[in-house]
């Protein structure tokens, strides 16, 4: 017995269909012939089907490129009437799957180097995924985090560069889940790029930048010339992100932890910049009462059917679109200023003669500050924990009392143009503003601040 | 739901197209007779077929095909320009189980993005990568692309592509080339033959990848009528009859592989973390000596440096100084300073060890200072505070330099000792016993404890370390 299989014919939507023509030298039957007439709706001029000699076949649906151009069964356009409006949601709400604490016990403080501090600090916060380049002096996160990661069945990745690097941190931390790599400047310069598509597309991700000489290759001594790039220049475009400055082993791993809270709560990088000293140095580190199992947001693209109508996207053709897009970004850029400004002080609380200083150079200006006060000079020391956001909200009560400012740092004023930025826009004037600068992978001495301090008495007796 | 949307991966209606008004919530942003909307539609059914939908991520590359995201109803992320298969190796690592595609154009794989595409295919993580080639920028506008052929046109190489702008890059046999790939594919899409086997091959390519199998990549020779300045009848002449030419189609590579890729799995485990960053529960403490804070030589906060040559011992010396401190009680910090070299340069510590904390880590004008070698005392020896003790290595350093009034200086032949031992390596060790005799800084049983520590996994060493560890002492102690 024989049976006639009915097929059927193909379907043809002249709106959709651009003329190509692949259609035709695909037809066996030469049943489709290049059209004459413009399409008053698309303004293209689409193919003609003969359905007489058309035997459905269905070779022309598999060589037409447009999804529903050409159909087995029709595709419905909507509603002419209504294909202006509003655009239509199809889409779903993908579920966010939500992350847990587990309790660690009291336990003995740890001796590690600052760059292992931060690396265990990203294990207890629950990054189990570390992507990075060898660079000094960062490379001992990188080297932890290779020997320990697989024990804890997470993944390293060695990158074929920085560049490689963030890109796969903007996949991995796009998936939802808690990504960081180690890096030093020249590293930094590297990802900007990513860095900016991160902060496009909100994806979050923790750097800690271990900061070296510059510029170019410079050195691997301590530095802190990338506040600039860091406060001021991440990436193309309208771009900030939180930038925390430790001074201690200890706080290289609690900001580490912070960070990756600050990146998640607010879908941002988050960057953690020691200078040199910090990453190398080792000290005692107390660990934290718990540790942390990442769970998975709602927008991340997981890839599975409870994130599966997600983006992470940076590119918005329209300009109307973008310029929305952006608006959202500096309103969450708003809300970080006000909400998370850090900063710690020194026998601030009277002080005529304030130091400003971060990271290495904070700890040393705290042991000339221990000095001076013994000498009976009025000095106190403001510390930045976070970078950007200034944290001048903290320092404009000590501007009632405070006469001079000294900044203390290892660059050329970067600290010092970021405090001056906050004071212009908190309107805080009145204090003269001096320096202590060293550069090309030199720390100031505390030594230096003290005579520095002395100066300054000198000029202002 | 029609029953085209059954057995496709795309969305029903374009809503990110224009925000979905008009027809292009319905038709794609390509030009007529461009090849994309072919790739996308294999990948479309390849995707339906093998019911990965849920699981699929698309990463969409910077080119003509960077609105990919337009269409599949799938995860979605957007890349930077020829970062795709780093963005997509992030997406497979973060989750073993999705399925990621990286679908990218000639110049963002071949030109910009070549370093993330060798890497990520030589790694051979089953991720899956469509490549379509076809010959030029699209996006930009027609500007010469890697695998522009000798000779043709395009608005960057007016003339034609000649010897100055090279030859065009054969992707596909560079891929093939590598360990890290179990299938490489070129197609084309200029006739109902070729499309039927580009569409087997994209599907191939994401099953291999759905099995655990490895990294597949498909390159698709495509036509771009629009910037060739070609019907899209000649454009497809043109793929069939030059392009073919230089890149000519079929298996490049195609490697039985068993499915081998579970991916990475977190595991979550307090005991583990605790064992595996060395904590200790303060249930279990470690031992203490009762040492006091040594205000003999400051009230506040001691600096001792070491100094020699790489491989002298002074980071692990310095490192164990600072363990036994912090265990103490007290704060202490190591910092050290090293030459480029990893072996044979300078190579300086400088430890801390403070009564509450310490605030300059760095050792300028130390209590204490152990030179290896006679740079090392000559150039720190000056350095040394007042009070303040200075162990040298008598058996290499022969002319002693006059030290400061008020310093302590002791000869102790560390390397001599320590070769003595049978174990040249632990001349550190001399010199901490002679630290602690001539400094009183730690008790002996605080640094030997440490140092206990550190050789855990080394026991046989111990006797010789603590042998050495006496020896110092006993030096120092018949300097009187």
């Amino acid at each position: 017995m024989t049976t006639v299989k009915e097929r059927t014919k193909p379907v043809l939507l002249p709106e959709l269909c651009k003329g190509c023509g692949r259609c035709i030298e695909a037809c066996p039957k030469h049943c489709i012939t290049l059209g004459e007439e413009i399409n008053q709706t698309s303004g293209l001029v689409p193919v003609v089907i003969d359905y007489d000699v058309c035997n459905g076949c269905g070779l022309c649906i598999s060589a037409c490129p447009e999804p529903y151009g050409l159909t087995a069964d029709g595709y419905e356009l909507e509603d002419p009437a209504k294909l202006f409006g509003a655009a239509p949601h199809h889409g779903r709400t993908p579920a966010a799957i939500p992350g847990r604490a587990i309790p660690l016990p009291k336990s003995e403080p740890l001796v590690l180097k600052g760059n292992y501090a931060a690396a265990v600090g990203a294990l207890l916060a629950g990054c189990r995924h570390v992507f990075g380049y060898p660079i000094t002096p960062s490379t001992e996160g990188a080297e932890l985090m290779a020997s320990f990661l697989p024990q804890l069945d997470g993944a390293f990745v060695q990158a074929v560069s920085e560049v490689a690097t963030v890109n796969h941190m903007y996949g991995c931390g796009g998936a939802g889940l808690p990504v960081m790599t180690f890096t030093s400047s020249p590293g930094l310069s590297l990802m900007l790029e990513g860095i900016s598509y991160m902060i496009g597309a909100e994806v979050p991700a923790v750097f800690i930048n271990v900061m070296r000489g510059g510029p170019g290759l410079g050195n691997i001594g301590p530095s802190q010339a990338d506040i600039k790039l860091l406060c001021r220049g991440l990436g193309h475009g309208d771009t900030n992100a939180i930038v925390l400055a430790p001074s201690t082993p200890q706080e290289m791993l609690d900001l580490t932890i912070e960070a990756f809270r600050l990146a998640f709560l607010y879908r941002n990088p988050v960057f953690v910049a020691p200078d040199g000293y910090l990453g190398q140095m080792t000290g005692r580190v107390q660990l934290p009462d718990h540790m942390l199992v990442p769970g998975i947001p709602g927008w991340a693209v997981y890839g599975d059917a409870a994130h599966r109508g997600n983006l992470i996207n940076s590119i918005h053709l329209s300009e109307a679109d973008l310029e929305k897009h952006n608006e959202k970004l500096q309103a969450k850029l708003a809300r970080i200023t006000a909400n998370e400004q850090r900063s710690h002080t020194h026998r601030a609380d009277d002080a005529k003669i304030l130091v400003v200083a971060a990271s290495t150079p904070a700890r040393m200006a705290k042991s000339a500050i221990e000095h001076l006060r013994q000498e009976g000079v009025s000095v106190g020391l403001f510390m930045p924990v976070t970078l950007w956001p200034f944290p001048i909200d903290a320092l404009r009560p000590l501007m009632a009392h405070v006469e001079d400012i000294l900044v203390v740092e290892a660059s050329a004023g970067q600290l010092e143009d970021e405090l001056r930025l906050a004071m212009s826009h908190a309107d805080l004037g009145g204090a003269r503003i001096h320096h202590l600068r060293r550069m090309g992978g030199m720390l100031p001495q505390e030594p230096e601040i003290r005579a520095r301090v002395h100066e300054i008495l000198e000029v202002t007796r | 739901m029609n029953s085209s949307q059954e057995h496709s991966a795309f969305y029903e209606h374009f809503d990110r197209h224009a925000h979905g008004k008009g027809l292009k919530g319905a038709s794609t942003h390509y030009c007529p007779g461009c090849g994309h909307g072919l790739a996308h539609k294999f990948l479309s059914d390849a995707i339906a077929t093998l019911g990965i939908q849920d699981r699929t991520v698309a990463v969409s590359p910077v080119g003509c095909s960077v609105f990919l995201y337009y269409y599949f109803d799938v995860g979605n992320t957007q890349a930077a320009h020829g970062r795709a298969p780093a963005v997509a190796l992030g997406h497979k690592l973060a989750n073993p189980d999705s399925i990621v595609v990286s679908y990218q154009g000639d110049g963002d794989l071949a030109s910009i993005g070549l370093a993330e595409i060798m890497h990520a295919a030589q790694l051979g993580v089953p991720i899956t990568v469509i490549f379509v080639n076809n010959a030029i920028y699209g996006m930009t506008g027609g500007q010469m692309a890697p695998t522009t052929l000798p000779g043709q046109w395009s608005t960057t190489c007016p003339n034609g592509r000649g010897v100055m702008e090279g030859a065009p890059l054969k992707v596909a046999e560079l891929i093939a080339g590598l360990d890290g790939p179990i299938y490489v594919e070129r197609v084309a899409l200029f006739d109902q033959r070729r499309r039927k086997q580009a569409h087997k091959a994209i599907e191939k390519a994401m099953r291999l990848q759905v099995e655990g199998r490895g990294f597949a990549f498909v390159e698709v020779l495509s036509e771009c009528p629009t910037h060739l300045k070609m019907t899209p009848e000649d454009a497809e002449l043109w793929v069939k009859d030059t392009m073919t030419q230089t890149f000519p189609l079929g298996v490049l590579k195609d490697v039985e592989r068993e499915p081998w890729f579970e991916g990475p799995r977190p595991k979550f485990d307090a005991p583990q973390m605790m064992k595996l960053v060395g904590a200790v529960s303060v249930d279990d403490p470690m031992p203490r000596f009762g040492g006091e804070f040594p205000v003999h030589l400051d009230p506040e906060d001691v600096s001792l440096k070491l100094a020699g040559a790489g491989g002298d011992g002074a980071q692990t010396a310095a490192m164990l100084i600072t363990r036994a401190a912090i265990r103490e009680g007290h704060d202490a910090t190591h910092i050290p300073s090293y030459g480029p070299e990893s072996r044979g340069g300078t190579s300086y510590a400088d430890v801390h060890v403070a009564r509450t904390e310490v605030l300059s880590p760095g050792a300028p004008t130390p209590h204490v200072l152990v030179a290896f070698n006679a740079p090392s005392l000559t150039k720190f020896g000056p350095t040394v505070r007042k009070g303040g003790v200075i162990i040298y290595d008598s058996s290499v350093i022969n002319d002693v330099p006059p030290v400061r009034e008020g310093v302590r200086a002791f000869g102790v032949p560390c390397a001599a000792i320590a070769r003595e031992l049978g174990v040249p390596l632990v001349k550190n060790v001399v010199a901490l016993g002679a630290v602690c005799a001539a400094s009183r800084l730690l008790p002996d049983e605080a640094v030997l404890t440490a140092l206990r520590h550190a050789l855990k996994d080394k026991c046989a060493l111990i006797a010789s370390n603590e042998a050495a560890f006496a020896a110092g002492r006993a030096a120092v102690e018949a300097a009187g």
